[in-house]
């Protein structure tokens, strides 16, 4: 008998079911809107929620491409985005580190933006400055001392994004909550050591990660299922895909809900 | 009973030199399917591209001759025809050996494929209506273009592994060229699987692995999910490959 076919098991329950109910799904990695280099049908917010919700994807936490991919777009905008799906949108307030003035200004209207805006997000590698340089201080430090998430866009051998500067973040803001996006995708091996160096701070985040073949399995094993958060970088990844690529890997029915949705509830509660 | 049958075109075994392992006996494989549910597969050499076409053939063919299951069924790789390194009759050695299906990698052989160095090949190919595997055209598309603007009478099965959209690049070849055949391995647009079939039909999609770069599972997943009707399921999961197979070989 196949995982799909056992009915006890959550991937039962799940390819029977599509949506179970006793096992909500957080996904803490999404963005808005068009780019570039990359083909998305559905990237309005209308499309995104419709498609979470055929998914049984309670809530989408997420940085507008806009806001990050091009300084006209602003923050406060994605606010106004949230607030017609107070059920299903949270959002990361984009940080972007050429625009100063734009960081000081979106980060005094944070607290107003609350309970829609969680945490910060920088994509360093993108904006190819490293994730220890001082024009991050004030953002970070603004997280550090409310110890909000912050999510950064992490990859395996990126001078700006990858394990030495991130330890070097963990180090200079003890209070910070450091989502690793991507989980320093490829170099699991430092994603672990992050992990054990800096206990209760450290999340490793999955996006482009469920499907490959070993890597959850890994870092559960290395790292314990209770410092994983699921992503799917939404619109560009099929929530499907993401929530198949979980229940597909060969770790436990328990480790399979830390990730889903028990990191997340212990994090924020079960109002957030 | 199992629900869908599924027919994984794009699994590869054995391991790799530099350190990427795959199943190196059937049984292993097997187990690997029956975790998921996979009913058969066709398995090609994890590495191809370092130990070369004529070693990966023979390593397959004798993989596929020790399945007692009767599952699996094997890819070859080309060379160009010049060289005398494939059989003297490739059909005929193909179908006793139950390999199925071809694939080529003139990047890391070292060769230029066209219709001077596989030119007769390709069209018994054509005429027998044997898939060949893309999937070292992988990520070059340019040369992918090229190929199949080659070759438009064969049956191309081509994937990507990016996991970007790839529709930019996928959807002229669906529209241009009726034998092009798209394996959705790390093909993750959101509501895209419905949509492709939608266009071009879902005799035109092909569930695949890609193991073991990707388990079999995630993608199962999303089909079962895509929000397609059953039967279109049914033929992307394994039916279509199952015709495809049985157009070219029998039953
Ligand atoms: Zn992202």
């Amino acid at each position: 008998m196949s995982i799909w076919e056992d009915k006890n098991t959550l991937a039962g329950k799940f390819w029977s079911n599509t949506v179970v109910e006793d096992c909500p799904i957080y996904d803490m990695h999404g963005h808005m809107g068009s780019l570039n280099t990359i083909y998305f049908k559905r990237d309005s917010a209308s499309e995104m929620v419709a498609h979470m919700r055929r998914a049984g994807v309670k809530r989408l936490v997420f940085s507008h491409h806009h806001a990050l991919f091009d300084a006209n777009l602003r923050n406060a905008e994605v606010h106004k985005i949230c607030l017609g799906y107070p059920e299903e949108l949270r959002m990361y307030v984009a940080v972007n580190p050429h625009y100063p003035s734009h960081i000081k200004e979106d980060l005094r209207l944070f607290d107003s933006w609350r309970p829609y805006a969680v945490g910060l997000k920088i994509l360093a590698d993108y904006h190819r400055v490293k994730v220890s340089d001082r024009k991050y201080e004030y953002a970070l430090s603004f997280a550090n001392e409310r110890r909000l998430p912050v999510l950064f866009h992490t990859w395996g051998g990126s001078s700006q994004s990858g394990y030495e500067e991130l330890r070097k973040v963990a180090e200079r803001y003890p209070d910070l909550i450091i989502f690793a996006g991507h989980s320093i995708y490829g170099d699991w091996d430092n994603a672990v050591k992050l992990v054990k160096e800096s206990p209760g701070k450290v999340y490793l985040e999955l996006t482009a990660i469920p499907g490959v073949n070993g890597v959850i399995e890994q870092l559960v094993e290395n790292a314990g299922s209770e410092s994983l958060l699921l992503g799917s970088d939404l619109p560009w990844f099929d929530e499907f895909q993401v929530i198949g690529g979980v229940l597909s890997s060969k770790i436990s029915d328990e480790d399979k809900r830390n990730i889903f949705y028990r990191n997340v509830e212990k994090l924020f509660g079960k109002n957030w | 009973m199992k629900e869908l049958f599924f027919y994984d075109p794009m699994c590869s075994v054995g391991n790799d030199f530099l350190g990427k392992r795959s199943s190196s006996t059937p049984g292993e494989l097997l187990a690997e399917m029956d975790f998921y549910g996979i009913d058969k597969a066709l398995v090609q050499y994890n590495n191809l591209a370092g130990a070369g076409a004529v070693y990966a053939n023979k390593w397959i063919a004798d993989f596929i001759s020790s399945d007692t299951s009767d599952r699996l069924r094997g890819v070859w790789c080309l060379l160009p025809e010049q060289c005398g390194e494939l059989p003297d009759d490739l059909f005929s050695a193909m179908s006793e050996k139950k390999i199925c299906a071809l694939t080529l990698d003139p990047f890391d052989h070292r060769w230029v494929a066209g219709k001077y160095s596989i030119g007769k090949i390709m069209a018994e190919a054509a005429e027998r209506k044997i898939p060949v595997l893309m999937n070292y055209y992988n990520r070059k598309w340019e040369e992918l273009y090229r190929f199949v603007e080659t070759f438009p009478d064969n049956r191309l099965f081509i994937h990507d592994t990016t996991r970007h959209g790839t529709d930019r690049l996928v959807r002229p070849l669906l529209e241009y060229f009726p034998n092009v055949y798209y394996m959705l391995t790390a093909y993750w647009v959101p509501e895209g699987i419905r949509d492709l079939a939608v266009l071009y039909g879902a005799d035109r999609l092909l569930y695949a692995s890609c193991f073991p770069t990707y388990n079999h599972g995630s993608m199962m997943f999303a089909l079962k999910n895509s929000g397609l009707d059953m039967a279109s399921i049914a033929k992307i999961a394994g039916v279509n490959m199952q015709n495809l197979l049985e157009e070219s070989w029998g039953k």
